[in-house]
């Protein structure tokens, strides 16, 4: 278990290395310009061509490349381009943590929610409850944010005055269940779709006919046998879905005024601002790999059967 | 199926809600091209939109009917009666707000910087309400008869934030340290290059500014290449405002913590991404705002919403708001005033090197196939006025005497016979039309009418390529497109920033490639010509010449906008373009 986490940790810096430069690469060879832009449409090549000097950006890609990995082994991301004299850790770091504090907000409706319903549905199967409980959540995903966004808002904003419409007080606020509901909807289908396949595939297991046939009650049989192993599946999304808690929703933050990150990213992206470009990727591929690894240690804890060695992983 | 008979009823209630309520703005999601005509005036006030540079013009805003109902969730309190103004004092003002690219007034080149900017700092002259140029840290000026030298007193009652007296060695500093290549100022060129010895600074060849010279405490004179009448316009941008070396060498990276600049209000706070909060200079010379403090809201939100929540003072009025406020029955309608319009033109450039566009016939054909004003008002329902001219209406230089292209479908059709595709319109040169739009954006209806008409009409077909603006700048700049849509609106109020700037042969910005060097020859005379009247007799004379050659097809001039202002909030003014202006403002 120890050589299986060792050997993990240090393929994550190699994955980051490779991410990294593959970034960077789109970013040199791609269109646009970040002094362009910042100069707007009134062009003057010469200014371009000063700005891009001073910035580095006229050097090969291999001296800007290592340069840039060298700072940021330092802690230091550099400083954005479109927010000038700001630095990226100080740009990002709040929003990260408001925005993973939603998402997070959001994580938990859907998958509380989903696994509720998932195994509501799988116990009632062929019934009336099990397809109501199915179509409820799919009407749910299906609704677009820029539907349920709006109507929540109206409802409970600005009808019945029970909830703000905007801003970020923390996460324990009036001002997060809007946005946590609208971000946690369509994931409850998600969810409750894969508890309810996952649960009834375990029903039908041997083990559970032998656990019913020893005369086990029901109760147990549901809490320590099925839910237990059902919920297998439903880690591993998890573990996907804790990668993208870095990442903001800019609809949502935008829609209800949360100083998150997704905004930030998105104009990054228009503005060629690579500094804070590489410091999303890069965080966001950090995350993504350590969620993995904390999904893979979970296993064993929920199916014994699941060991972790050094050179592969089973089940 | 029975369940979702049961659901399609309250899917059809959500979406009734949907169509009665605001619908969403793209509000500020992206940074609107400059001069984009198709400016919702929501954005106006909440965000991005203003022209990054200035023009000329503002709107008194009409008295709302009613005026008595004050806004219960919004904070006013300890008005007090100024005695030098007899207006009360006090109050904050709440306003959704986008986070400024920079607030060092010398990178600035964005208007939401712009307006935080002309808050904080201040320069040698600023623009007033009625948007002149207007004396600013500059008592008197004084210009040489030959229009090279300016000579600027100083106000001997300026003082920075910190109490600190402006001098001209403040001012001289600041300039050189906007011309210095290491400040890496992407305008500096454009508003400042004027002043002798300014381009060799900024290409590295000398340390001062050489047009630069202090003879005492409180006198600047600067000397200019050509006598051009619009230099002093040009310095009333955050480019040559005036910033304190102490503040900027002493905090390092930091000073813009704590900005020590001389205009009306402090920064007080900035919480990156959530609120700035700028709070009144007592000690401004041109006379303390009326308000305690502006609180800008960084974080997003539906402005609308917010308005009528009480959340916030002032909101711009999006196309699908419109109907709803504009209908006198509806409470907000009081509260509503007019923005004045923005100068800018919308316009489809075409590659006059590039057939089938070498033949100005086929451009001239082009303009006369489409009819502007219905589409104007059908599609575009009144948002924008269709362009007869290059200069907007209300231009310094605007003439009615210029004519531009009127809907003569039978005409077109004679010059596109006449031209030398005129034969064979069955195999015209692929036409590409190419426009700048992210997310898989729709193509705007107005366009997509333009192109059945030209369909219609003279039988040409024109395909559309859209690309996201970083790409598209990137193109237009390197001169790869036969056919784009652009929109240019004024720096300043100068015919010289649309003539010269897009259609000088040698400009940068000419991204036509039209060249008539009769055309260079009048706009070079133009430039320098002292008498304002022939001057402006010139510029018309030049665009009647390049409407006549029609490397364009004009598109819009923008409308008029709105935008909402709580009844108790007076003296706020919406204008054209960037100016210090919430000093003006007060609470009743």
């Amino acid at each position: 278990m120890g050589t299986y986490i060792t050997r993990r940790l240090m393929w994550t810096p190699v994955l980051l290395l490779i991410v990294s430069f593959i970034t960077f690469a789109l970013g040199q060879f791609g269109p646009g310009d970040p002094v362009q832009i910042l100069m707007g449409q009134y062009s003057d090549p010469e200014v371009v061509e000063r700005i891009r000097k001073q910035k580095g950006l006229d050097d090969h890609i291999a001296i800007q490349y290592t340069r840039y990995i060298g700072n940021v082994l330092q802690g230091d991301f550099g400083e954005s381009y479109q927010y000038r004299g700001r630095q990226v850790s100080e740009l990002l770091g709040k929003r990260l943590w408001v925005s993973a504090q939603l998402n997070l907000a959001g994580l938990i409706i859907s998958v509380s929610l989903g696994i509720i319903i998932g195994l509501f549905a799988a116990l009632k199967q062929g019934t009336w409850w099990d397809s109501a409980a199915v179509s409820f959540t799919l009407i749910g995903q299906s609704l677009h944010i820029f539907l349920t966004a709006p109507v929540l808002l109206i409802i409970f904003a600005l009808k019945l005055d029970i909830l703000p419409t905007h801003g970020w007080e923390g996460f324990f606020s009036l001002n997060t269940i809007l946005p946590a509901v609208v971000l946690g909807i369509p994931g409850i289908a998600i969810m409750t779709r894969l508890t309810r396949a996952s649960t009834l595939d375990i029903t039908g297991q041997d083990y559970i006919r032998t656990a019913r046939a020893k005369g086990l009650p029901e109760r147990i049989v549901r809490t320590r046998h099925i839910l237990r192993n059902a919920l297998i599946p439903v880690v591993t999304s998890l573990g996907f879905s804790l990668a993208g808690l870095a990442s903001g929703s800019f609809i949502v933050e935008l829609f209800f005024g949360i100083p998150g990150v997704g905004l930030l990213t998105i104009e990054s992206l228009f503005a060629r601002d690579y500094p804070i470009i590489m410091a999303v990727t890069l965080l966001g591929t950090a995350l993504f790999v350590l969620a993995n690894l904390v999904v893979d240690l979970a296993y064993p804890y929920l199916d014994p059967r699941i060991r972790l060695r050094g050179n592969y992983v089973a089940g | 199926m029975l369940k979702l008979s049961k659901t399609i009823p309250l899917l059809l209630l959500l979406v009734f809600f949907i169509a009665c309520s605001s619908p969403l703005e793209e509000q500020g999601l992206i940074e609107n091209a400059k001069g984009s005509t198709n400016i919702a005036s929501e954005q106006l006030e909440t965000a991005t939109s203003e022209p990054p540079g200035k023009t000329s013009s503002t709107t008194k805003r009409s008295e709302p009917a009613v005026s008595s109902n004050k806004s219960p969730n919004l904070p006013v309190v300890g008005l007090n009666q100024d005695p030098n103004t007899g207006k009360p004092k006090g109050g904050k003002l709440i306003q959704l707000f986008r986070d400024p690219p920079t607030l060092d007034p010398h990178l600035t080149t964005d208007n939401i910087s712009g307006r935080l900017v002309n808050e904080v700092f201040g320069g040698l002259v600023t623009l007033g309400l009625d948007l002149n140029v207007a004396p600013d840290l500059a008592e008197r000026i004084e210009v040489s008869e030959d229009g090279l030298n300016y000579t600027f007193h100083l106000r001997k009652d300026a003082k920075f934030h910190n109490g600190k007296p402006v001098t001209s060695e403040d001012v001289r500093w600041s300039l050189e340290r906007v011309a210095d290549p290491l400040t890496q100022s992407p305008v500096a060129a454009q508003y400042l290059s004027d002043i002798v010895g300014v381009s060799a600074k900024l290409e590295g060849k000398a340390n001062a500014i050489s047009g630069l010279r202090i003879p005492d405490e409180h006198t600047v004179i600067l000397t200019i290449d050509q006598p051009k009448s619009y230099f002093l316009s040009k310095l009333t941008y955050p480019t040559a405002f005036v910033l304190d070396q102490e503040n900027i060498e002493n905090d390092g990276s930091d000073w813009l913590r704590q900005p020590n600049g001389t205009g009306p209000f402090k920064l007080a706070e900035y919480q990156v991404g959530e609120l700035l909060r700028l709070a009144r200079n007592e000690n401004y010379h041109l006379g303390p705002p009326n308000i305690d403090e502006v609180e800008f809201l960084l974080a997003g939100g539906n402005s609308m919403l917010m308005y009528e929540n009480d959340e916030i003072h002032v909101t711009g009025v999006g196309l699908a708001d419109l109907e709803r406020v504009l209908d006198p029955n509806e409470p907000l309608n009081a509260e509503i005033i007019t923005a004045p319009t923005l100068f800018s033109v919308g316009y489809i450039g075409m590659n006059v090197n590039e057939p089938p566009f070498d033949d100005a016939l086929f451009r001239k054909a082009l303009n006369l196939a489409i009819d502007r004003d219905t589409i104007a008002s059908v599609v575009l329902e009144g948002s924008n006025i269709p362009a007869k001219t290059i200069i907007p209406p209300g231009f310094p230089s605007h003439s009615p005497n210029v004519i531009g292209y009127r809907y003569d479908p039978v005409k077109a059709h004679e010059l596109i016979t006449q031209s030398k595709y005129g034969n064979d319109l069955e195999n015209l040169p692929r036409i590409t039309l190419s426009i700048s739009g992210s997310f898989g954006a729709n193509v705007p209806l107005a366009l997509e009418v333009i192109l059945q008409s030209w369909k219609d009409n003279l039988g040409v077909e024109v395909e559309i390529q859209q690309t996201e603006w970083a790409t598209f700048l990137q193109d237009l700049h390197n001169r790869r497109y036969q056919m784009f849509q652009l929109g240019w609106a004024a720096d300043y109020a100068d015919p010289e920033n649309f003539l010269d700037i897009l259609f000088h042969s040698q400009s940068e910005n000419n991204h036509t490639n039209y060249s008539n060097p009769e055309v260079d020859r009048l706009l070079v005379k133009a430039r320098i010509e002292p008498n304002q009247e022939t001057r402006f007799g010139l510029y018309n004379q030049i665009e009647q010449m390049i409407l006549d050659e029609a490397p364009w097809v004009l598109l819009w001039n923008s409308g008029e906008t709105y935008a909402l202002i709580k009844p108790e909030v007076k003296g706020y003014e919406l204008t054209a373009m960037t100016i210090p202006k919430y000093r003006y403002v007060y609470f009743e």
